[in-house]
């Protein structure tokens, strides 16, 4: 052992500059691993800590309906039988508020209303560092976000009209509990006292508020109470959640993030481990005559491996942790508007990811090299004797062996065996870091199949270019030697550049998937304003105001009757949901649908089974049953076909209705508004709901302001959304996460380019020699270059080709069966990749030459 | 005492089988100087390297010091040179990636010699080189390079050193200083010298002669009372070339 340590010692002294490409491929690989992984820790460590503040309570009991009094006091009962240690009343509504004086601008927001105890955890901080108390808000106080104030066009101490109603600005909110800067959301928050809120009459009939009940219970108490609560209130819309469920949740999808990113960190470590493969192979080779000088003096073959497996996982550690400084680095360095979208929470690295980054970095390098490293057992020393004879003996070709026996005979089954079980390995590493098997071996097996048309490709180009070894062009003649001479490389640079290819080009593609999915755009001329909570005797007013205000030219604007109701049993052929536990059981069916009631069919509408009531009337008011027309997804995905008898709850109101139609829906097109069941005009008539509109709104901005600001002076209860300002909204969200989303395909892109340079690049040492003897018998650089140049070109374009296909296949199967989104094949992109690859290819191949070719010839040949 | 009996050695060539070595007897007793002389391609490198366990002979045994090596599998045979066989090369084979005095040191190290240090140095200076040990070998001169390749060959003392065309790629006068330091090695330590040599003056000074033509032995001339090996006259230190 002591010789092995002091050889290593010895070997590293001596030869840790011809391996610097191996702390790169290892290094890089090992700072995408932890850089990824640490981020997402961090974001999720941040979020796990802030999850009581994130609901600003223990337990949250929630109801998108008023409080009834059965309910008041029932849930009262259940309360008083747990640990509830205090208990405090919120409401949250969306509704527009506007500058008592200022400009004629109305806004959207999310107002809140709480009472003196609000919140429970977390605080609200203000600007300026003023204390928050609830006093700020009695007595129609109100405090607003800054980008309000701009809105309007308002300061502190100035009044803003809610519902109608004036409230004075106390303070401004720098943060609040549980929400954060780059989430989405309707509006910007506004808080005011409960009691005020209460005053205002937004809390009208219909109105979309969510009436909340913050409790603080002793933590032994709050699974239980989370359970009874859901369990005993499961029908009658009343749900509640506590921070551990929040956590949860947060967790679970920040796991499966962490996951994912993490394995696009370990795709980019394995093709570090085929540059270590790369790497070793030719470090083998100019060890050949060492290992034999060894072995003559007395070295065990045993003593010999251990030397230089040793050497490679001291490279490996040194490169993993060159990796994990690099990470730092890189974590210091992201854009600040990445911070942004991860909701300015503060990152850094994170002890588990380091441990994760520098295990897979080390043992993939070992892995990677442990098979060509077997290699020198057959290293004999009598080569020493043999003069200049420096090759390995390898399975003899098909010249020289003789039948299939023969070659069995020759098969280094050690050397295949572990092949298989460093394979073994890397789909375990790779499980691990996706946290799946499935994932893991899918990875795997895409990695294989490419690896095994890529080896198959690498034979049929030997085979394919074999008659033009005699074509009268030297370069030519010679490229073609090149390829299938002894020892040649051709395996090896196809391999690795066609894997890197295909896992850069798999990443892009997946990447303009991913953006083009969340490409959003407003429709010239179709609705964008949105009017909601239109009281019945409002209609009219609504209206006319509209008719008024809009564009020449554009369609009027619509009112649409909507109700909310609920699923509560299916008879029918294929489906029979007795009651709401039944119907519960079909999962979303069991949710809370927006439904309306017409007598006719809108234009992004058509029938594609049964008969629509189209003009027929209302229906008589002695009929027994109502008519539905139901959606296409829904009939397909809950087999609810014409003739069967749907109830809903309406409002507390049983409401029974046969499926007369089935409905296709075309939702991209959705200017009148989409709904998943529609009713026949008459039973629904006379229940109390409220109108919503699709407005096509002035062009012009500030007649838009000027609409909203009207729409909401003369009627406070009413809310007009204005559809760009959503979109922009949106769109920012999602610019960050296309951003995001650039950043992993960046760094990827990065790794593999760097990777496959190195790996190209160190296929150089196999031609010095050659090189060096052309050149003394007279051949220029230039015909030199000209003969690498084809030779690489040939090899470069078959490797862009094969990954960019298997770039293809992985979009296709990721998008399909990961993200579930539609798949676009890219294939500008892919072709574009392939032609790089191959220019890359021939410039890093040449360009590494280059020095080769300036050497003095007598120099290179004295060193062999 | 190194014996062969009905060694040969064959290598199939494409589809016939070529005969490197026709069965050989040969007995060497312990401390002599024997040259191997011949034609190129006559099997002297092979015969030197079937007696240093570094090719396996397609028949017949070899035994050395009793032991059969014939029998013995690569590391019983590594281990075996590590302690009883010294080799000197044409081309010197010295390990790139270490100075001159760890490649003295290998040998000693693998074996787990104590005191490996104070060895290495004192062979250093017996070949002359002790201002060189922490030179690299490309940092030396051929001659430089052999000797150091010597003293290698001599770290762990061993009774028998095996040398092909030990002087091959150097000028006469360092040839001549090379061939020195190994017949003082035989006279001073008792090692066997087993010799490759195209060098007629060096086949000369030998106790013992064997040349071979085609794979055969065709002449042998020894064991015979030993001539006076000249002592060397002066030990000039290699200038360096």
């Amino acid at each position: 052992m002591n010789f092995v340590l002091k050889m290593v010692a010895r070997e590293l002294r001596a030869s840790w500059r011809r391996l610097l490409f191996f702390f790169v491929c290892v290094a890089i690989g090992v700072a995408a691993i932890v850089t990824l992984r640490s981020i997402i820790q961090s974001i999720r460590t941040g979020l796990m800590r802030e999850a009581r503040a994130t609901i600003a309570s223990d337990v949250l009991v929630q109801s998108t309906r008023p409080w009834t009094p059965e309910i008041r006091a029932e849930l009262d009962d259940r309360l008083a039988k747990a640990p509830v240690q205090a208990r405090t009343e919120s409401i949250e509504t969306a509704t527009m508020v506007r500058a008592e004086r200022g400009a004629p601008v109305a806004r959207m927001v999310e107002l809140r209303g709480v009472e003196a105890g609000y919140p429970f955890y977390g605080t609200v901080v203000l600007q300026n560092g003023a204390p928050y108390s609830h006093a700020l808000i009695e007595h129609a106080g109100t405090l607003v976000r800054p980008e309000l104030l701009a809105q309007l066009g308002v300061k502190l101490d100035d009044r803003i009209l809610i519902g109608g109603q004036p409230f004075t600005i106390r303070g401004v909110i720098d943060q609040e509990p549980g929400r954060r800067v780059g989430g989405f959301s309707l509006g910007s928050r506004v808080l005011v006292d409960l009691v005020d809120l209460r005053k205002t009459g937004l809390l009208t009939f219909g109105s979309r508020a969510n009436y909340q009940l913050l409790l603080k219970v002793r933590a032994d108490g709050v699974d239980n109470l989370t359970r009874d609560v859901r369990a005993g209130f499961r029908d009658r819309f009343v749900t509640a959640r506590s921070y551990r469920s929040t956590e949860d949740q947060i967790g679970e999808s920040l796991q499966r993030a962490e996951n994912f990113l993490s394995l696009v960190g370990f795709v980019i470590v394995v093709l570090g481990g085929i540059g270590v493969w790369s790497v070793t192979r030719v470090f083998v080779r100019q060890k050949i005559r060492s290992v034999a000088i060894l072995k003559c003096v007395g070295a065990s073959t045993a003593q010999v491996l251990a030397t230089y497996v040793l050497q490679v996982a001291l490279l490996a550690a040194a490169g993993s942790l060159i990796g994990v400084a690099i990470a730092a680095v890189a974590i210091r360095a992201i854009p600040a508007a990445l911070t942004e979208s991860f909701g300015g929470l503060p990152y850094g690295l994170t002890g588990s990811a380091v441990l994760q980054g520098l295990t897979v970095g080390l043992l993939v390098s070992v892995l990677f090299a442990l098979v060509p490293l077997l290699d020198i057992r057959r290293i004999k020393p009598l080569l020493l004797i043999r003069g200049a004879d420096t090759t390995i003996a390898v399975t003899p070709t098909a010249a020289g062996a003789r039948g299939l026996s023969a070659r069995l005979r020759h098969i280094d089954w050690l050397q295949m065996g572990l092949a298989a079980a460093v394979g073994a390995a890397l789909v375990g590493v790779a499980s691990w870091q996706a946290g799946s098997w499935r994932a893991g071996a899918a990875v795997s097996i895409g990695f294989a199949a490419v690896s095994a048309v890529l080896y198959v490709a690498a034979f049929a180009l030997v085979r394919f270019v074999m008659p033009l070894a005699s074509a009268p062009w030297f370069p030519l003649r010679h490229a073609v030697i090149s390829l299938r001479r002894p020892g040649n490389q051709t395996r090896v640079i196809l391999l690795a550049v066609g894997l890197g290819s295909f896992f850069v080009l798999g990443v892009r593609a997946l990447q303009s998937n991913l953006v083009s999915e969340f490409d959003v755009g407003v429709t010239r001329g179709g609705a964008d304003m949105f009017i909601i909570d239109v009281q019945r005797d409002q209609v009219e007013g609504v209206q006319s105001l509209l008719r008024e205000r809009q564009d020449p030219g554009t369609s009027p604007a619509r009112l649409v009757p909507v109700l909310r109701a609920r699923v509560t049993a299916v008879r029918g052929r294929d489906v029979n949901l007795e009651n709401v536990g039944d119907v519960r059981g079909r999962g979303s069916l069991a949710r809370e649908y927006v439904i309306t009631y017409r007598d006719n069919l809108e234009s992004n509408e058509r029938i594609v089974e049964g008969k629509f009531w189209n003009g027929a009337g209302p229906l008589p008011a002695d009929a027994p049953l109502s008519e539905v027309s139901v959606e296409e997804s829904i009939h397909e995905r809950f087999n609810i076909h014409i003739g069967d008898e749907m109830r809903f709850d309406v409002l507390g109101r049983t409401l029974a209705a046969r499926v007369t139609s089935i409905r296709h829906v075309e939702w991209g097109d959705a200017r009148s508004g989409g709904f998943m069941f529609v009713f026949r005009p008459g039973s629904l008539s006379q229940a109390p709901h409220t109108f919503i509109g699709f407005v096509k709104a002035p062009d012009d901005p500030t007649a838009r302001a000027r609409l909203q600001y009207d729409l909401v002076a003369r009627y406070p209860n009413i809310t007009a959304i204005d559809g760009r300002e959503i979109l922009a909204r949106i769109q920012h969200v999602i610019d960050n996460a296309v951003l995001g989303i650039s950043v992993v395909g960046g760094i990827a892109l990065l790794s593999g380019v760097l990777i496959l340079i190195g790996a190209v690049a160190m296929t150089k040492f196999q031609r010095v020699y050659e090189s060096a003897i052309l050149r003394t018998l007279g051949a220029s650089t230039r015909l030199l270059m000209t003969t690498l140049a084809i030779e690489y070109c040939a090899l470069g374009l078959l490797a862009g080709a094969i990954g960019a296909a298997g770039a293809l296949g992985l979009s296709w199967g990721v998008t399909r069966y990961v993200f579930d989104i539609s798949w676009r094949p890219v294939p500008g992109l892919l072709a574009a990749g392939a032609l790089l690859t191959a220019l890359l290819v021939v410039a890093v191949g040449v360009l590494a030459s280059a020095d080769v070719l300036r050497k003095k010839p007598l120099a290179t040949l004295r060193a062999e | 005492m190194i014996e062969l009996r009905g060694v040969s050695k064959s290598v199939p060539s494409g589809s016939s089988v070529l005969t490197i070595l026709h069965p050989i007897d040969l007995v060497v007793p312990d401390g002599k100087v024997v040259a191997i002389t011949g034609a190129s391609g006559s099997g002297k490198s092979t015969l030197l390297g079937l007696i240093a366990g570094l090719d396996a002979p397609t028949g017949g045994h070899i035994a050395i010091d009793g032991v059969d090596i014939t029998a013995l599998d690569e590391d019983a045979l590594a281990r075996l040179r590590g302690r009883r066989i010294g080799f000197v090369f044409q081309f010197f084979h010295l390990l790139p990636s270490l100075t001159a005095l760890e490649n003295i040191l290998v040998p000693m190290e693998i074996a787990g010699v104590p005191g490996a240090r104070t060895r290495a140095i004192a062979l250093l200076e017996e070949v002359g080189l002790s201002q060189r040990g922490h030179h690299y070998p490309s940092q030396l001169s051929g001659g430089e390079q052999q000797r150091v390749a010597i003293a290698r060959a001599l770290a762990n003392d061993p009774p028998l050193l095996l040398a092909d065309e030990p002087t091959g790629n150097l000028d006469s006068t360092t040839g001549r200083q090379i061939i020195d330091l190994l017949l003082q090695a035989n006279r001073s330590r008792g090692t066997t010298l087993l010799l490759v040599t195209h060098d007629p003056e060096l086949a000369a000074v030998a106790h013992m002669s064997v040349a071979l033509r085609d794979g055969r032995v065709v002449s042998q001339t020894g064991p015979d009372p030993a001539p006076p090996i000249p002592d060397p006259t002066s030990h000039i230190p290699d200038a360096g070339q």
